[in-house]
């Protein structure tokens, strides 16, 4: 469909120089969707494209957030030199550089400040959760404002302001990981 | 600024934007076939140095290393700045900024640059991985966010604050697609879009339907920029990059603040307005980022083109449409062309090029044009990067 692999006739090239008459355009428009293959999705997936984080302090200096997941406690680092609280957690503080951080204990509860949902185009890895919430949320008390995945509830059963809580969830290989659900939602098994 | 040398644009050109049945090695071929092979006077030997903006060839292309790559595609041999920019959707103006740099600086006086981005796969499942990782994947992609619910949460936010409406951001979308009908470079360049056909397309992540989303695209795009002393030897009419601006806010979602304005743009669009002595009134044309319409909106507002809030109503009363107060995006826009990461930006500048010579097709060429901006943001609207080009320095 592209000129150059087009035999015989008119080849015009498939662009467009400045300057030039408006060529014809060489590509069918009928051609919109390029042939795409159905492949299996490895599972597990392949480290580079699984989004969860490492956990293990093998990997990691920030293990003991997950640990803290892991017990049901949700946790940030706060600078102990300027009292800077951060999310994600970190190593270093980016106010004044130092690594005198402390874990420090976040609310598990907050309130929408803006959503939407996926409902298609999804990574490798979330096609089957397809549509799904995602949102803003404002937690409760703390001057942060953090990006979630909001389990168990529909677009049009969201609102600005709508509460929402923490909940953490197992992966296959055990790592641990938390989303938001509308609060006093029961969480149903995975 | 005195001790910067003047740099001119001084020509371009782009392949086909779309689904294209060619690999990312074949786009470049087509750009460099485009851009570099009709200049007047011009030998491969003057590039000195090349510029290849490209936001992900390792995902989407399994390539790295492609800045030799690309010269050896292009038939350049660059002895001075040989490198890749990657800054996502705005990796391809960040190569002309690099371009533009070197030759101010003196360290370059011929530099080619070019953008490419093979986006189509056929596992589209695999490049929509690809997409998830422009912002924090850790924290942020994780949960899901990808480009059209991180700007269905701003169209959200400025229909509460400022009573936008679906109705003006479909005339975002009609005004661009109607543009992309006079470029048969753009991916929709043969297809026609209504309001009323675009408002009931389906919803991609709502409030954001298919109409006001930008596309998955295959495309390249080149240009040429030389010093001062240099411009005259390849075109009568040379382009003049004036000025820019950039600036970088926050990259974890955390920091995105209100998310119906956005501070980076005032900031970067503060300084290039300051670096090209000009300010919103003087500019003619505008190439702004509008890989979903309501960027476009948010744009006129925080880039000083109307006040806040009144974006919508911009777009929907024809202030940003031929014979408007600045024609924004009369190439088609991403939304009309399609949006292959790194050859956006390239791309933009070739439109700049073409009407500041008074050379775009006569359906949307801007009348007596002497001053053009160009916007790209990048990721989730954190960072943002401008160039101002003027017919006279
Ligand atoms: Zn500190």
């Amino acid at each position: 469909m592209v000129a150059l692999s087009e035999s015989g006739g008119n080849a015009a090239p498939a662009s467009s120089t400045v300057g030039g008459p408006s060529k014809p355009r060489a590509e069918a428009l009928s051609a919109e969707k390029p042939p795409r293959r159905n492949d299996p999705v490895p599972d597990p997936l392949p480290y580079l494209l699984d989004f969860y984080p490492q956990e293990d302090p093998k990997y990691t200096r920030i293990a003991p957030f997950f640990d803290a997941l892991r017990k049901g406690s949700f946790t940030t680092t706060r600078c102990e030199e300027d009292g800077t609280l951060s999310w994600p957690p970190r190593v270093t503080c980016p106010v004044c550089r130092g690594d005198r951080l402390a874990w420090t204990e976040l609310p598990r509860r907050g309130r929408l400040y803006a959503f939407s949902a996926v409902l298609g185009g999804a990574p490798l890895g979330m096609e089957q959760d397809v549509p799904f919430v995602v949102g803003l949320i404002d937690l409760e008390g703390v001057p942060l404002r953090i990006f979630s995945r909001i389990a168990h509830t529909r677009y049009e059963d969201c609102h600005i302001g709508s509460e929402v809580e923490l909940e953490t969830f197992p992966l296959p290989d055990g790592r641990v990981f938390f989303r938001f659900r509308p609060a006093g939602a029961s969480s149903p098994k995975a | 600024m005195s001790a910067l040398r003047r740099v001119a644009l001084v020509a371009g050109g782009l392949s086909t934007f779309g689904v294209r049945a060619a690999t990312w090695s074949e786009l470049v071929q087509e750009a460099g076939a485009a851009a570099f092979r009709d200049i007047r006077n011009f030998s491969s030997k003057d590039v000195d140095s090349l510029f290849v903006g490209a936001a992900q060839p390792e995902r989407l292309a399994f390539q790295s290393h492609v800045a030799p790559l690309a010269a050896e595609l292009l038939g350049f041999e660059p002895w001075k700045i040989l490198q890749r920019t990657e800054l996502a959707c705005a990796s391809g103006q960040s190569a002309i900024r690099s371009a533009y740099a070197a030759i101010a600086s003196g360290l370059s006086d011929v530099a080619a640059v070019v953008g490419v981005e093979k986006m189509n796969l056929p596992s589209m499942a695999e490049a929509n991985t690809s997409m998830a990782n422009v912002l924090d994947r850790t924290w942020d992609g994780v949960h899901g966010a990808t480009a059209p619910p991180f700007f269905a949460m701003c169209a959200q936010r400025h229909m509460l604050e400022y009573g936008t409406t679906s109705e003006q951001m479909a005339a975002v979308s009609e005004k661009n697609h109607r543009f992309a009908n006079t470029n048969p470079t753009a991916q929709f360049y043969s297809k026609q879009f209504t309001r009323e056909k675009l408002l009931k397309l389906p919803m991609v992540a709502p409030p954001l339907r298919l109409g006001d989303c930008s596309s998955m695209t295959d495309g390249a795009a080149g240009v040429l920029l030389v010093a001062e002393e240099l411009a005259r030897k390849y075109t009568d009419t040379p382009v003049w990059v004036r000025g820019s601006g950039q600036h970088s806010h926050f990259h974890n979602l955390s920091g995105a603040g209100s998310l119906s304005t956005w501070p980076g743009l005032r900031a970067a669009a503060q300084e290039a307005f300051r670096s090209a002595r000009a300010g919103p009134k003087d500019i003619d044309i505008a190439e702004v980022h509008d890989c979903f319409t309501i960027s476009e909106i948010i744009e006129y507002e925080d880039i000083g083109f109307c006040a806040k809030g009144e974006g919508g109503r911009f777009a929907l009363d024809g202030s940003s449409d031929l014979g408007g107060k600045v024609v924004v995006n009369p190439r088609g826009g991403l939304l009309g062309c399609g949006h292959p990461l790194g050859a956006t930006g390239v791309a933009q500048a070739v439109e700049v090029l073409q009407q500041l010579q008074a050379r775009a097709p006569a359906a949307r060429q801007v009348q007596g044009a002497e001053t053009a901006l160009v916007h790209n943001l990048s990721g989730s609207a954190n960072v943002h990067s401008l160039m101002i080009y003027g017919r006279e320095n």
